[in-house]
């Protein structure tokens, strides 16, 4: 089971949210402790990504509370900003700033949002770009990289602001096929070194090989949560048998 | 309209409580100028005494209506007539560019960007003052559409350029290795694709068309500007005409926008022609 | 009457002439982007009256002739109370209807960016005033140099509804109708007025696109 230490850095207790008639989260409690990692998984309109992103309120909720170090989530203003800058967010489709070279992509936080003095930012996204393998493209365009590649930019991006913790959502479903490792493998290198994480993926062998949990959630409720080794093994609910199933039929 | 709607939305976040008050203090704010100032508007008609039945009341009548209807009958006729042969002329300028003839690419490609770099106003006075000086004799009817025609013809040209360049390159490279030739796959493979393309865009251009012979009154040609002017000195009431017909002119380009933004995105194309189009 | 003697009898004026429509048309770009600007701020504000009533300011003025503007301004609003220089009514005109385009212009600018982008800069902490700043406009101008070059051409020949009203010196169109009603030029002052109009163009162009590729933001 989870490990069980102090204080939970994320606690979502009774989370409800709707799109109009579509109730896309249902009761969600959920509590992820420091250096955790925890995977969320399930069919696609599970309500998986939505949940991932109400944490740095990129999504709002209807009801309920999501508290981050003890504290509830600010709802606007220098508090939200402050708070999403301790949260680092990696996306499915990468978002770099088009506009920016790869460079400025990763100081443009620790610049305008920590002040640092952009030298000291420029040296240390220096070091993150060449921890993530892309340093030979600091000067390029998002455009000029490769997918694999510019999610770890990504990665980098968010690595600069320190976070305290790092969402991911779906960060290796828009990758060829052969630049998904190359991304998980800096996933990989982030949890074993007590990173926090919160990952919403597809990628089955990720989460058996380096997730502390297993959240399993379907029509928008966690269905059920274990140790992946349990969860792959020995899963519990019906819905996550049929969803084991279909995946091992791919 | 509906890709602006989502991403100028996207612009904010959902508002915390503290935002969702300075919206609504800045919602009544706005709400109360935007109500002076059309009220600013309408006490200018009053105490300039425009707002007089005896500036109005003429269209009431239904012979105000006929000869105006009249006029955009006119303004219809010579933008129809304009579009067509601004539509061949741009189709064969188009085509002569893309031809592997380089003297005919040449000529066609300036040509194009001749007429995209002239007013059509100056066009027209080619026409109006030019022309009749060599004793050629043209009816006010071609004065005003032929100028018209060839300021669009320019545009047009690129447009079908645009709608070519938008055929997928690999339709014409399966062609070829059929051992078709340009001229065939031309006429039989990109053509018929890039008009299917170009359509809505065809339909936005109207729009410009419809601008330019609002000055047909130069040629003394009774559109719908040149009605309106008939009727501003026969009832004497010139501001509310002149306000009238604009708002005509505003609704019929509305509306053909709208509608070729309906074309776009029923055929899951783009207007193509936002670039080029010309507030002349 | 040749080219060259209508340079010899109509050279000043056509200096001026040209200088005058090169002149109304800088100021005229700049006016409509300094407005084309604030309705684009109104239509992207998050109180609904100000979007709409950017919305309709930009249906308006890109859907009116340019000419019915102009008749209102030179004709109509004397009767209300606004009475103004003919220059001042081509150059309000002209201002407004390049506005209405411009806006359109950065909205599609803004349009380009994406949510994803906003997204991402929200999540690293930035303030809604940062991602408009850093994100937002530099985007959003870097997008539109084609578009607002074809604009700045645009903008050079509406201004030839300067011919519409009297206007001294009169601008490049107008200098035909001038020339022609003083002399038996024929074709010359036509042929004078478009070379100045088309190296304009050209030269305009040529400049867009030079800037465009510079600053073009490649996705």
């Amino acid at each position: 089971m989870p490990i069980e230490t102090a204080e939970p850095i994320i606690q979502m207790r009774h989370v409800d949210k709707h799109y109009g008639q579509l109730h896309v989260l249902r009761d969600i409690n959920l509590d992820v402790q420091k250096g955790e990692v925890v995977v969320l998984i399930g069919p696609s309109g599970s309500g998986k990504s939505t949940l991932c992103r109400t944490i740095n309120r990129l999504e709002t909720i209807d009801s309920g509370e999501i508290l981050f170090e003890g504290k509830p989530l600010p709802q606007e203003g220098k508090e939200l900003a402050a708070l999403r800058a301790e949260i680092g967010m990696v996306f499915q489709s990468f978002n770099l700033f088009a506009h920016k070279t790869i460079l400025d992509n990763v100081t443009m936080g620790p610049v305008e949002v920590l002040h640092r003095n952009r030298k000291d930012a420029e040296a240390e996204a220096m070091e993150l770009l060449a921890r993530v393998g892309v340093e030979a493209q600091a000067q390029k365009v998002p455009a000029q990289l490769s997918g694999g590649q510019q999610q770890r930019v990504a990665i980098a991006r968010s690595l600069a602001m320190h976070p305290k913790a790092m969402l991911f959502d779906e960060p290796t479903s828009a990758l060829d096929p052969e630049m998904i490792n190359e991304v998980l493998e800096v996933m990989v290198e982030l949890a074993q070194e007590g990173m926090t994480m919160v990952v919403v993926t597809h990628e089955m062998n990720f989460a058996r090989r380096v997730s502390n949990r297993v959240v399993f959630m379907a029509d928008g409720q966690i269905v059920e949560q274990n140790t992946p080794d349990e969860f792959f093994d020995h899963p519990q609910s019906a819905r996550a048998k049929d969803f084991l199933d279909s995946i091992k039929g791919h | 309209m509906s890709a602006n709607i989502s991403m100028r939305d996207a612009l904010y976040e959902a508002p915390g409580p503290k935002t969702q008050r300075r919206v609504r203090i800045g919602t009544a704010i706005s709400l109360v100028l935007l109500v002076a100032f059309i009220a600013f508007v309408i006490r200018q008609f009053y105490i300039n005494d425009q707002l007089n039945p005896k500036y109005w009341s003429f269209f009431a009548r239904w012979t105000t209506w006929r000869f105006l209807l009249k006029g955009f009958i006119g303004t219809i006729k010579v933008a129809f007539a304009a579009g067509i042969i601004a539509m061949a002329l741009g189709l064969l300028l188009m085509l002569g560019r893309i031809s592997p003839n380089k003297v005919l690419s040449a000529t066609c490609h300036v040509i194009t960007d001749l007429f995209r770099s002239l007013p059509s106003l100056l066009l027209i006075y080619f026409f109006f003052l030019v022309i009749p000086k060599y004793g050629i004799r043209m009816p006010a009817f071609w004065m005003i559409t032929v100028p018209v025609a060839l300021a669009a013809s320019g545009v047009l040209a690129e447009v079908f350029r645009a709608g070519v360049n938008a055929v997928p390159k690999g339709q014409v490279e399966a062609a070829m290795s059929l051992g078709m030739t340009h001229g065939k796959i031309t006429r039989k493979i990109v053509l018929p694709q890039a008009l299917r393309i170009v359509i809505p865009s065809l339909v936005s251009q109207l729009v410009v068309v419809v601008k330019d012979t609002t000055v047909a009154y130069v040629v003394s040609y009774p559109d719908l500007m040149q009605n309106a002017r008939v009727l501003i000195s026969n009832y004497d009431a010139l501001v509310s005409m002149y306000f009238v017909v604009a708002l005509i002119y505003i609704a019929i380009n509305y509306a053909t926008n709208q509608f070729s933004v309906y074309l776009a995105e029923r055929s899951g194309t783009q207007v193509l022609s936002r670039v080029d189009e010309n507030p002349v | 009457m040749g080219v060259q003697e209508v340079f010899t009898t109509f050279g000043d004026m056509y200096l001026k002439s040209l200088l005058s429509t090169w002149l109304m048309t800088a100021v005229c770009f700049a006016g409509g982007l300094a407005l084309g600007i604030l309705a684009t701020v109104l239509r992207v504000s998050p109180i609904k009256p100000l979007r709409v009533a950017g919305d309709v300011y930009v249906q308006l003025f890109r859907n009116i002739p340019t000419v019915s503007l102009l008749v209102i301004f030179v004709y109509a609003l004397p009767y209300l109370g606004a009475t103004l220089p003919y220059r001042t009514c081509l150059l309000c005109c002209v201002v407004l209807v390049v506005s209405s385009f411009a806006s359109e212009n950065f909205m599609s600018g803004i349009n380009a960016i994406g949510v994803g982008q906003i997204e991402a800069a929200r999540s690293i902490g930035l303030s809604f005033v940062q991602i408009i700043r850093l994100i937002v406009i530099p985007q959003s101008l870097r997008t539109t140099v084609l578009p607002m070059t074809n604009l700045l051409i645009a903008t050079l020949l509406t201004t030839a509804m300067g011919s519409q009203v009297p206007l001294t010196p009169p601008e490049l169109t107008g200098m035909v109708n001038y020339v022609n009603s003083r002399s038996v030029a024929g074709i010359s002052a036509f042929v004078v007025s478009a070379i100045c109009y088309a190296g304009t163009s050209v030269v305009l162009g040529f400049l867009g696109n030079k800037l465009d590729e510079k600053v073009r933001i490649i996705r």
